[in-house]
């Protein structure tokens, strides 16, 4: 009696409410794109609605299972269950394939994706290997082991091939960094080997993810609008060079960055935030910069090619096609969307939008409640990923600091490249949508991977006793 | 080392894709419009509906003209996605080798476009736009079709309507429908390949009123290009509307009878109703049946038959033939007279013979008995009177003078001008004037001498027998005329407003009675030309015509109105080759009358004698 007092007293309902939310969401969008008139019931389980409320239960019920096991045991079996996901995703590469795909274990509609459960093995091994760790003493060793936990299931799940769940693994990159893993020890050996040189510490190396992933957006991001104008359709006689509006971009999104800076920094520390964002913005300009001069100096069959790999070459019926389905229902939405159920692009009736109520269900959503639902949308997810960090960094265990941040930015990334897909901002990469898109395997472990976490963060206290 | 900090760059990068994201999600769906286009483009089909174009009723309340339904295989070329030719062939009925040919005959139809500028030549076809592929198959026919075309992207059908002519007269004021050329569908965009639009007659004159307005269905179309329902319940879709029914002032059983009765003939009979100008009946003979022209295959077989025809059946002989009046003419050479004070109602000429032949009879002592006689030399005397009036010292003056004056008058009878009449193909006649025979003979190079026979209708005069019957309006009217019109009524918005226009001769109506008095007599009196015309209950009014026609027999001629109080028709009776008026014209005239008038005929002989003659030169 108390225990279960204890426990709803101690659990983090604010994320699972944000989670319940999505969750509803998710099955109200599935009701609506996948409707069939000959079966309305929203319980029918011959439906795709029906389905998926059964693997919301399931889901639940899996949480439920998760809740009655002490957290402790996910710390010591650590090692075991990760060889089991490992195993699975060796296993999986004997099944017949589905889509070209060897992806799934078991039969039909009731298999599952060992490599949405891989995710959970993997942050459960690097939260317990990083938490071993000493942070200040870094070696090549602990860096090389760190990878490793990641490479190998990587490595397999490029087997299949699933090239979304690949890049999804580099979000514990991130987790890494956090850490306080990173690529200096190696960059140290590099820089060192120089004669005459000995540095104790490269910013590069210690930065070296997020230095990595922004240089690559940025020039993903330049490259994508340096051959374009910006045009008004108002101002017919203004035409302002790609480039113009990338540097506004940034200098837009820096000075977001700073005033946000400005309000957690302490006092004192203000004069840094300017420095920081002075420097963000001109480092970051140059490099946009020059990609652009670069790009702009190449040969045309050069830029075609990049063009070409980049998706900028338009082919809307061909290698563009679902691309510029998905963004036409997106686009077509206007402000307030055309309204429940009346999704006449990216509806299953019409099948303009292929998986539009698996991978591309943001395109129903965002058709159906216009710019007022994916602007919801964005911050529901943007608050549920916030109050994870939070969460995280609350815990007094680093184990479970560790795990806490592997959720985030899975989930992170999910959504980034779901939704970017959308919007031109990521490429066509077949991945889920946390909690809303439809599929038993995914919503099984994403709930697992939060169930997880809720119940380690409501006995963070019990942690250091 | 504390990296407590680095959780500051996690969170930048959350919140910073949050706000891209959100700015993009901004941007696509509020701002740009582009995708919006685009959806449409994708899921939106917009799919035309032509109504069916008016119906035509007579000015009894009789449909002369209605629709009947059939459809059309429609084809869009862009998108037709890996057509099995073999398994479509079967489908339609058609072989492989038709199929494909179909394709290229489509294509080559539209013909090409070659730049002046860059001398490049290109196709006129485009393959977005829809072509008719299989035209006017009936409701059977496409039955078999319309249930596999979900499995044949870019084929569609078509509801569309076809002509249907209940009684079969009066193809020439009907007109029929073809396919609009490319020029035409280029010129107006309520024109698509396979639309019709009207080719001859009131069809074409009242296109506009004719074709009703366009409706708009919009679908939203699968990736397959299934219909998949109405967009948005049909809130954008627009009704086909039919255009308001056209109501003539034809009498369609009057029409009939007179084809009838000019069966074997070739001419002309127009009878008009005086009061208001409604044409009750306008027989071009021969003629054909106007169900002969209905649809493309129809017109096909049977365009080239009669456009070969050496009878002409195609070509509207009261409209565009023009013919020397003869002796009706008369009547406005004495009313102009008399207007023009150079005669009196009680001016008496001699029939001296030696001027213009005659027919033996008393020398006219007024103006009356000369209608009555039709006395070629009277008429010679007074129209002398009207071109030579002695303002000029200089006789060649004086006729340029009198013959423009004498032009004017006939001009305002509507001779020698185009009359308004609601259709096309009208021709104006010929009234000469001074211009004219100076172009001949030269400027004062001729008098009234040189050019007296038109005086009694001959020579460079010429009228159609439309004007033939609008002079029979007139002398009805007593001076004044509403300009002949098939349309009586738009829906119920009445006729066009030129109609309604009341157009007053130059003489003075006082002047008509002794010349109606003249045309009493020509058919009731002994020693009248027109005796044949005599029907028992009804007074008419009329006057015989005998054209000379240097090809052969004379035109037979007749002009008519009844009853002489209140007239109800007035009516012109033209045959070709036929010799005098009075026998052919003139019992013809009065067998519609009686028609018209009474509903019966009388006198079953005399209606048996005309439908067995068999005049006129026929091929």
């Amino acid at each position: 009696m108390r225990k279960s007092d204890s426990l709803a007293g101690s659990l983090d309902w604010v994320l699972l409410s944000l989670y319940a939310l999505l969750m509803i969401f998710g099955v109200a969008t599935i009701y609506s794109v996948a409707y069939d008139p000959e079966h309305p019931n929203l319980f029918d389980f011959s439906q795709k609605y029906g389905k998926q409320i059964m693997w919301v239960g399931v889901s639940l019920f899996l949480g439920f299972l998760v809740f009655l096991i002490d957290s402790d045991i996910y710390r010591k079996f650590a090692l075991p269950i990760y060889f089991a996901v490992v195993g699975l995703l060796v296993v999986v590469l004997f099944m017949p394939p589905v889509n070209g795909a060897r992806a799934w274990l078991g039969i039909g509609s009731m298999g599952i994706q060992p490599a949405e459960f891989a995710k959970i093995g993997t942050a459960i091994l690097l939260a317990r290997y990083l938490s071993s760790l000493n942070p200040k003493q870094q070696s090549v060793r602990s860096v090389i082991i760190a990878n490793l936990i990641l490479l190998v299931p990587m490595a397999l799940i490029l087997l299949q091939p699933d090239a979304g769940t690949f890049i999804v693994f580099t979000s514990f990159l991130f987790v890494m960094y956090r850490e306080g893993v990173t690529y200096d020890p190696i960059v140290l050996r590099i820089a060192n080997a120089v004669p005459g040189v000995k540095f104790k510490e490269t910013w590069l190396g210690s930065h070296f993810i997020p230095i990595l992933f922004v240089v690559v957006f940025l020039s993903v991001v330049t490259l994508l609008l340096s051959n374009t104008t910006i045009e008004f359709e108002r101002f017919p006689d203004l035409k302002i060079p790609g480039i113009v509006g990338v540097l506004f971009f940034l200098f837009v999104l820096i000075l977001i960055g700073y005033l946000i800076m400005r309000l957690i920094f302490p006092r004192r520390e203000r004069r840094r935030a300017l420095v920081i964002a002075i420097m963000a913005f001109l480092l970051s300009g140059t490099l946009s910069f020059l990609v652009d001069f670069s790009f702009q100096k190449l040969a045309d069959h050069q830029k075609e090619r990049i063009e070409l790999v980049l998706g900028l070459k338009e082919d809307p019926d061909g290698e563009d096609y679902n691309r510029n389905r998905a963004m036409a229902a997106v686009g077509s939405g206007g402000l307030l969307g055309k309204g429940y159920r009346k999704a006449s692009v990216s509806s299953v009736r019409t099948n303009h939008v292929p998986e539009s109520e698996t991978d591309f269900i943001f395109c129903p959503y965002a058709e159906e409640w216009g710019f007022a639902g994916t602007f919801v949308l964005v911050i529901l997810y943007i608050a549920l990923l916030l109050r994870i960090v939070t969460i995280a960094e609350r815990q007094r265990s680093k184990f479970n600091r560790v795990y806490a941040y592997s959720v985030a930015m899975i989930l992170f990334y999910h959504f980034a490249i779901n939704i970017g897909m959308n919007i031109e901002f990521a490429p066509v990469i077949g991945i889920p949508l946390p909690f809303f898109s439809y599929g038993g395997s995914s919503m099984m472990s994403f709930s697992i991977l939060m169930f997880i976490l809720l119940k380690l963060d409501s006995q963070r206290k019990d942690v250091l006793n | 080392m504390n990296f407590d900090a680095r959780r500051y760059v996690l969170v930048t990068f959350i919140v910073i894709i949050g706000v891209i994201y959100t700015l993009k999600l901004f941007y696509m769906q509020v701002i740009d419009d582009s995708w919006k286009l685009r959806a449409q483009q994708i899921a939106e089909k917009r799919r035309e509906i032509t109504p069916p174009r008016a119906v035509v009723f007579d000015r009894n309340g009789n449909k002369i003209v209605s629709n009947k339904t059939y459809y059309n295989l429609m084809m869009v070329e862009a998108d037709i996605e890996d057509l099995d030719t073999a398994k479509f062939a079967k489908l339609i009925g058609w072989t492989v080798e038709e199929v494909r040919q179909r394709f290229i005959d489509i294509r080559e139809g539209e013909g090409y476009y070659t730049s002046p500028i860059t001398g490049k030549t290109t196709s006129n076809y485009q393959r977005v736009r829809a072509y008719p592929f299989m035209k006017e198959l009936t409701a059977d026919e496409i039955s078999h079709i319309a249930p596999h075309l979900d499995d044949y992207t870019g084929f569609f059908e078509e509801v569309s309507s076809m002509r249907n002519y209940p009684y079969n007269n009066g193809a020439n004021i009907l007109g029929y429908l073809s396919e609009a050329t490319r020029e035409e569908i280029a010129a107006d965009k309520f024109y698509r390949p396979g639309s019709v639009i009207g080719r001859a007659g009131i069809e074409r004159f009242y296109e506009s009123e004719f074709r009703g307005k366009k409706g708009v269905h919009y679908i939203v179309t699968s990736a397959l290009n299934n219909t998949v329902g109405s967009f948005e319940d049909g809130k954008y879709d627009t009704a086909a509307v039919q255009a308001d029914p056209i109501h003539l002032g034809l009498d369609v059983l009057l029409q009939g009878y007179g084809e009838e009765l000019m069966k074997n003939k070739k001419g002309s009979i127009v009878a008009i109703e005086p009061s208001s100008g409604e044409i009750l009946a306008l027989v071009s003979s021969p003629n054909y049946d106007p169900n002969l022209l209905v649809g493309n295959r129809l017109i096909k077989e049977n365009y080239p038959k009669l456009v070969t025809d050496e009878n002409k059946p195609l070509f509207p002989r009261p409209l565009a033939s023009e013919y020397p009046p003869g002796s009706i003419f008369k009547l406005a050479q004495a009313l102009i007279g008399m207007q023009e004070g150079v005669i009196t109602k009680d001016t008496g000429f001699p029939c001296t013979k030696s001027l213009v032949g005659c027919h033996g009879h008393p020398s006219a002592q007024n103006v009356s008995q000369a209608v009555k006689m039709s006395c070629n030399p009277y008429f010679y005397y007074v129209t002398r009177r009207i071109v030579q009036q002695d303002h000029f010292k200089n006789d060649w003056e004086d006729a340029e003078w009198g013959l423009n004056r004498w032009a004017k008058y006939m001009n305002s009878f509507g001779f020698g001008v185009k009359l308004d009449t609601d259709i096309t193909g009208l021709r104006s006649g010929r009234i000469p004037d001074a211009e004219y025979y100076d172009q001949w003979y030269g400027h004062h190079r001729w008098q009234f001498s040189t050019i007296y026979s038109i005086a009694i209708g001959q020579g460079e005069v010429t009228l159609t027998p439309l004007q033939m019957a609008n002079l029979a309006c007139i002398m009805a009217n007593r001076g004044w005329f509403y300009t002949p019109h098939f349309v009586k009524s738009i829906g119920d918005k009445g006729p066009l407003p030129q109609f309604l226009n009341k157009h007053k001769t130059m003489v003075d109506p006082i002047h008509f009675p002794p010349v109606i008095e003249g045309m009493r007599a020509v058919v009731e009196e002994p020693g009248g030309t027109a005796r044949l015309a005599r029907t028992p209950g009804i007074t008419i009014c009329g006057k015989t015509g005998t054209a000379q026609n240097p090809h052969g027999k004379d035109h037979s001629i007749f002009i008519a109105f009844a009853p002489m109080d209140n007239p109800k028709i007035a009516i012109a009776v033209f045959i070709e080759n036929a010799g005098f008026g009075g026998t052919w014209a003139a019992p013809i005239a009065s067998l519609m009358i009686e028609k018209y008038l009474k509903g019966k005929i009388s006198d079953p002989a005399k209606e048996e004698r005309i439908l067995n003659a068999q005049l006129s030169n026929f091929q």
